[in-house]
């Protein structure tokens, strides 16, 4: 979502948001930016196409059988409606998760209110929470990056 | 007046809508598609919000996404443009259950206008002529060759929830009448979710002409001229000019007095088109009334000076037209070309990615286009790119001037619709100002 005035140019999920836009249009492998104090620097998984930031745990080529496992990286779940973006049940309630919980498929990770409903939003794979991209309370739209997940 | 709008549309009629916006200092959001999130109206808008992925049906026509995003963005109104959701009454509806307020007449009005055969029964009984044909969406096949061999052939079967050129069948004779309406019948199932089709007589030499009517809370209507939509194919116009060439003056008026009398039956509030049909001899017949802005609209705006998406937000927020039909004056004649992503023999649709654009300019020339280059033409949406729209002090010096607008216009990498336009300004029935339907029979693709 773009906001003319009062923009976060210089949050850093914001800008990997669009470097990652950048990185799939122009089918880049990496790309690197930096807005103010704020770099980013962003690389494509080479097996899922999902985006991973460098400084999560790169997949390094494993020693271990390799057709095993798919290829360890961030996933990104994204926002599959527009609406407002909560973490817990109710404003009072402990958040469903916080940064380094591990999760599994199917686990609710937040709430999505839109048009007064409230939709709680699963997990479409296990994993541990890396990174909590948006605010309590804050409007996301279609296709935002919510979290981010390390299998 | 509200501060902020939300606009459910995109393409052209996104940006129109934005600039209207802008001159009345009212915000502006896009609500749009993720085929579309790099487009000229989601960066000319104050804010921009993706509301679904690139199939219309989940981004476009998915109306809670709509709603929501009109309630996160704190919009006071929306806009829904054309197509989409511009004449679900629906949706009128849900806006005015959750306080947003919508661009247009009432969902009263959209229902009803929007039922065909309804709106036919409701204008006829307002005195307004209408097509002969059947009062009832018809039954079965029995009463369909009763109700042809009644008016007479060649008939046309229309889908009562049909519109836009859709759900249309011509039938010259007796014997495919009933195979033709069984046909028309499922695809109008399928194509609308309803059956319902009536028939009417089939007027093969007829100029298609609409009146543009503009309302406003406070009991004022007043119409702003007709429009010469004859050039089509396949139901879907090409060019649209105004005044309509070769119409007398009582058939004229009486186009104007029918089309008000038209848009009073439902209590027309906001701008809408009626449309009729005129035969060689001047008779002319309703066919339907549009509750939206329509593409062709900047013709009468160039036409008579009135801005009509900036009318569209006045009345929505309240206020009276405050001109009377005394006030509205007209200079010149005008005409727009539709620039579509077509290929100009077959008519079929030309996605692709447009990789150098240049539109016309100059004395007299008005481009309404969310164009860029490079532009990827995404295959998921209508194939309108730009329209030209020019003016001249008369029809001879605006056919002039749209044949010089052509020459200048260039558009690569996608086939376009301009060729046919410059073959038809050279066209001796068109240059001639007797261009009918029969014409435009020969164009179709």
């Amino acid at each position: 979502m773009r906001r003319r005035r009062g923009g976060a140019g210089n949050d850093p999920a914001d800008l990997a948001r669009r470097l990652g836009t950048l990185l799939t249009e122009l089918q880049l492998s990496e790309i690197e930016a930096s807005v103010g104090d704020v770099r980013v620097r962003l690389h494509r998984a080479s097996t899922s196409g999902t985006l991973a930031p460098t400084h999560a745990p790169v997949p390094v080529a494993s020693p271990a059988p390799a057709a095993a496992e798919p290829t360890v990286g961030a996933i990104t779940i994204e926002a599959p409606m527009v609406g407002t973006f909560y973490r817990a049940a109710s404003p009072g309630a402990e958040p469903y998760v916080r940064e380094g919980d591990v999760v599994k498929q199917g686990q609710i990770l937040c709430i999505i209110e839109a048009m007064k409903l409230m939709n709680e939003i699963e997990s479409k794979v296990g994993g541990r929470i890396q990174k909590i991209l948006v605010e309590n309370g804050q409007a996301v739209e279609f296709g935002q990056p919510l979290f981010l997940l390390e299998r | 007046m509200f501060h902020k709008l939300l606009i459910a549309n995109r393409g052209e009629i996104a940006l129109r809508i934005i600039r209207s916006c802008r001159e009345l200092g009212i915000r502006t959001v896009v609500a749009h598609s993720r085929a579309d999130r790099h487009t000229l109206p989601v960066m000319l808008a104050d804010e921009a919000i993706c509301i679904g992925p690139d199939d219309p049906r989940a981004s476009y026509l998915n109306i809670p996404a709509i709603i929501s995003a009109a309630e996160v963005t704190e919009a006071e109104a929306i806009h829904p443009g054309y197509g989409f959701l511009a004449e679900n009454p629906a949706f009128a509806d849900i806006c005015r259950s959750c306080t947003i307020l919508f661009i247009g007449p009432s969902a009263e009005a959209i229902r009803l206008m929007g039922d065909k055969a309804q709106a036919r029964q409701i204008v006829q009984q307002a005195g307004v002529p209408v097509v002969p044909g059947s009062e009832q969406p018809l039954k079965d096949g029995d009463e369909v060759l009763e109700v042809a061999d009644r008016i007479g052939y060649p008939v046309i079967f229309k889908a009562a929830a049909g519109g836009g050129g859709r759900g249309m069948r011509i039938v010259r004779e007796r014997a495919s009448a009933a195979s033709a309406f069984a046909a028309c019948q499922s695809e109008a199932a399928a194509a609308f979710g309803s059956s319902e089709i009536y028939c009417e007589k089939f007027i093969e030499i007829a100029r298609h002409v609409e009146v543009q009517v503009l309302g406003d809370r406070h009991g004022s209507r007043v119409h702003l001229g007709e429009r010469d939509c004859t050039v089509q194919r396949r139901h879907q116009k090409l060019l649209e000019e105004s005044p309509a060439p070769r119409l007398s003056a009582e058939t004229r008026a009486g186009l104007y007095r029918a089309a008000l009398a038209a848009a009073a039956t439902v209590n027309y509030v906001s701008a809408g088109t009626v449309e009729f049909l005129v035969d060689p001899s001047g008779h002319f017949y309703f066919i339907e009334m549009n509750t939206r802005i329509q593409v062709e609209h900047p013709v009468t705006e160039m036409l008579t000076g009135i801005d009509l998406v900036r009318e569209q937000i006045r009345i929505a927020a309240g206020e009276s037209l405050g001109y009377g039909q005394a006030d509205v004056r007209s200079a010149g004649h005008v005409i727009e070309c539709r620039i579509n992503a077509e290929d100009p023999v077959t008519f079929t649709p030309s996605a692709g990615r447009v990789t150098a654009w240049i539109p016309p300019g100059g004395f007299g020339v008005r481009v309404d286009s969310h164009l860029m280059a490079p532009y990827a033409v995404p295959p998921f949406y209508d194939s309108l790119l730009a329209k030209i729209i020019v003016q001249g002090h008369d029809r001879a010096t605006a056919i002039d001037r749209m044949r010089r607008a052509l020459t200048e216009t260039v558009v690569e990498g996608v086939k376009t619709t301009v060729p046919f336009h410059q073959k038809l300004l050279g066209d001796p029935a068109f240059v001639e100002g007797r261009f009918t339907s029969a014409d435009a029979a020969r164009l179709q693709g």
